[in-house]
């Protein structure tokens, strides 16, 4: 898809519209009956699953945008289909760091895709084990991104690697040591190390201190924000946990069964929640 | 549902007496109402606001006062959004000199006005967790536009003026009292003063030496022509620092006048004692 380049560039880093993933038959008939108001995102006519559907949202740089729901509710379905992980079934995906986001990133063909996960968005999951190799250094973990990008120098490969891990707090003496050697709280750090490399103007965090101990998931949770403030990269953040999306986000975005049910200001979505399942969930994590 | 949230601009409309701003004025409210819809408890609709208009001007500080349940830091919550406006209009004038309708603006230039031109202080202090208290208030000064060694300097003015001790500053602020989070929470407020500040409550939980100086702040920044919209707690800080009172009742405008005239009228309902 190309479209002549406008004179001004998009103010957005990542602008998504009307994305969906159907697991199953994609046609049309597989959304009747599926949705918040009919309690399931299966349809009952082909057994398909409406995983997301007719989501849209964009990101500013130095924004951080939230994307709050319970498992299920195709939070972390629409993450992946940013990331490339899975196609979307549906939808425009721009970034304006490809084409002034003029393309949709959808209909590029894999290889392409997975080139953009070098340099223009990355993403931070869960389990470190989605992001890094566990059994490789977490200075060649690092070092994977930059040379996939053509840094061949090794001292400034190793120095843009301690560079990142010093940022991301881990002990530069571990620098050579195999990920899987780390505790779940330094391998999220490194994690998050791999996937800023490149400096990427858009950054995807799924769960990123989901299972890790409190003060473990305190102490990188203060790295995230620090990083949000001070790099300028447009964030999304994944998560069912209302003290992670209110420190790390400004807006939010409501999923249930795979629709938006509402989006608002954070604070906003906290203390004047509309949708009965937005108050639902605000009543739930404030008791 | 609509999410679109592409920056666009809400510009006035034609001008209207009844629901357009006021000329000059920062803030302008026209015709707000507010109700709250609890779906959680069988769908209760409870009324909180029901159609106020008011204008706030440069330099010009309002306080609003009633009773309990008046509707008081619903209004002010609903010009900063946390609340969700049901109708009417709240019109803010920007420092480009444009008119927006904060009921009616996408959520990021909602987020963009926050940071740099409305800014909001409430009784208590919601701070970040494990964030220093100099840099809150930092960081509130380089949301306005400062840089980060002006916002640093000026913080640290800021605190020594509303009598944080020095030793205090690098301490996460949830260790504070409650008496210090709304001090800092006051110098984070009006540290480069915002073009509209709404304070709710901010020296409830202050002993009197704390709460002059954290009055004579607050008077100071009629110099830097900054609107003011106010729910103070006491008369006495009506009286000293509001240029108009406007008592609500019942989620609607009962009187509006000097607060000579507004606070010796006993037919109004105030919250305190006179």
């Amino acid at each position: 898809m190309s479209t002549p380049v406008p004179l001004a560039p998009p103010t957005w880093a990542l602008k998504v519209e009307g994305l969906g993933r159907i697991y199953g038959d994609p046609s049309a008939a597989s959304l009747a009956g599926t949705g918040p108001e009919h309690g399931t995102a299966v349809s009952p006519a082909t057994g398909a699953v409406v995983a997301a559907w007719d989501v849209d949202f964009d990101v500013a740089p130095g924004e951080a945008l939230g994307i709050i729901g319970e498992s299920g509710s195709g939070k972390s379905t629409v993450m992946r289909c940013v990331a490339g992980d899975e196609i979307a079934t549906a939808g425009t995906i721009a970034l304006r760091g490809v084409d002034a986001g003029t393309t949709n990133i959808r209909d590029l063909d894999p290889s392409a895709r997975r080139r953009l996960r070098l340099d223009q968005i990355s993403a931070v999951y869960q389990d470190p084990a989605a992001g890094l190799n566990l059994d490789v250094s977490a200075g060649g973990n690092i070092a994977d991104p930059l040379t996939a990008i053509g840094w061949r120098n090794y001292g400034r490969i190793r120095e843009r690697a301690a560079q990142l891990l010093s940022r991301v707090e881990v002990p530069l003496d571990r620098m050579d040591d195999p990920v899987r050697s780390f505790s779940g709280g330094m391998r999220q750090r490194v994690q998050i190390a791999k996937a800023l490399a490149n400096d990427p103007p858009v950054l995807l965090l799924d769960e990123p201190t989901t299972g890790l101990d409190a003060s473990v998931a305190a102490g990188v949770l203060d790295l995230l924000r620090g990083l949000l403030e001070e790099t300028g990269v447009a964030a999304v953040v994944v998560s069912h946990d209302f003290g992670v999306i209110e420190m790390l986000t400004r807006r939010v975005l409501v999923m249930q069964h795979g629709r938006v049910v509402e989006s608002g200001l954070t604070d906003q979505l906290l203390e004047d929640p509309q949708h009965p399942y937005s108050q639902q969930l605000v009543a739930a994590a404030r008791g | 549902m609509r999410t679109d949230i592409t920056m666009t601009t809400t510009t006035q409309p034609i001008a209207d007496a009844d629901t357009g701003p006021a000329p000059g004025a920062v803030l302008s409210v026209r015709g707000l109402r507010k109700d709250f819809t609890l779906h959680t408890i069988d769908g209760r609709t409870v009324g909180a606001l029901h159609g106020v208009d008011l204008d706030v001007g440069p330099g010009e500080h309002v306080a609003l006062a009633g009773t309990s349940g008046a509707g008081k830091s619903t209004l002010l919550r609903c010009v900063y959004r946390t609340y969700l406006t049901g109708s009417g209009h709240i019109w803010f004038r920007t420092e480009t000199g444009e008119s927006v309708d904060i009921a009616a603006l996408p959520d990021a230039e909602v987020a963009q006005l926050r940071g740099h031109e409305i800014g909001y202080v409430s009784q208590f202090l919601r701070s970040q967790p494990r964030r220093s208290v100099l840099s809150i208030v930092a960081t509130a000064g380089v949301a306005r536009g400062m840089d980060r060694e002006a916002a640093h300097d000026a913080a640290a003015a800021a605190l020594r003026q509303v009598g944080i001790d020095e030793q205090l500053w690098d301490m996460h602020a949830t260790v504070l009292s409650g008496g210090q989070k709304q001090r800092v929470n006051i110098a984070a407020g009006t540290i480069s003063p915002p073009r509209l500040l709404l304070l709710d409550e901010p020296v409830s939980a202050l002993d009197p030496a704390n709460r002059a100086a954290v009055l004579d702040l607050i008077a100071r920044l009629e110099e830097t022509g900054t609107a003011v919209l106010s729910v103070f707690h006491d008369l006495d800080a009506i009286e000293r620092l509001a240029t108009r009172v406007v008592v609500l009742g019942g989620g609607k405008v009962l009187a509006t006048g000097a607060p000579e005239d507004i606070l010796r009228d006993p037919s109004l309902p105030l919250e305190v004692a006179r």
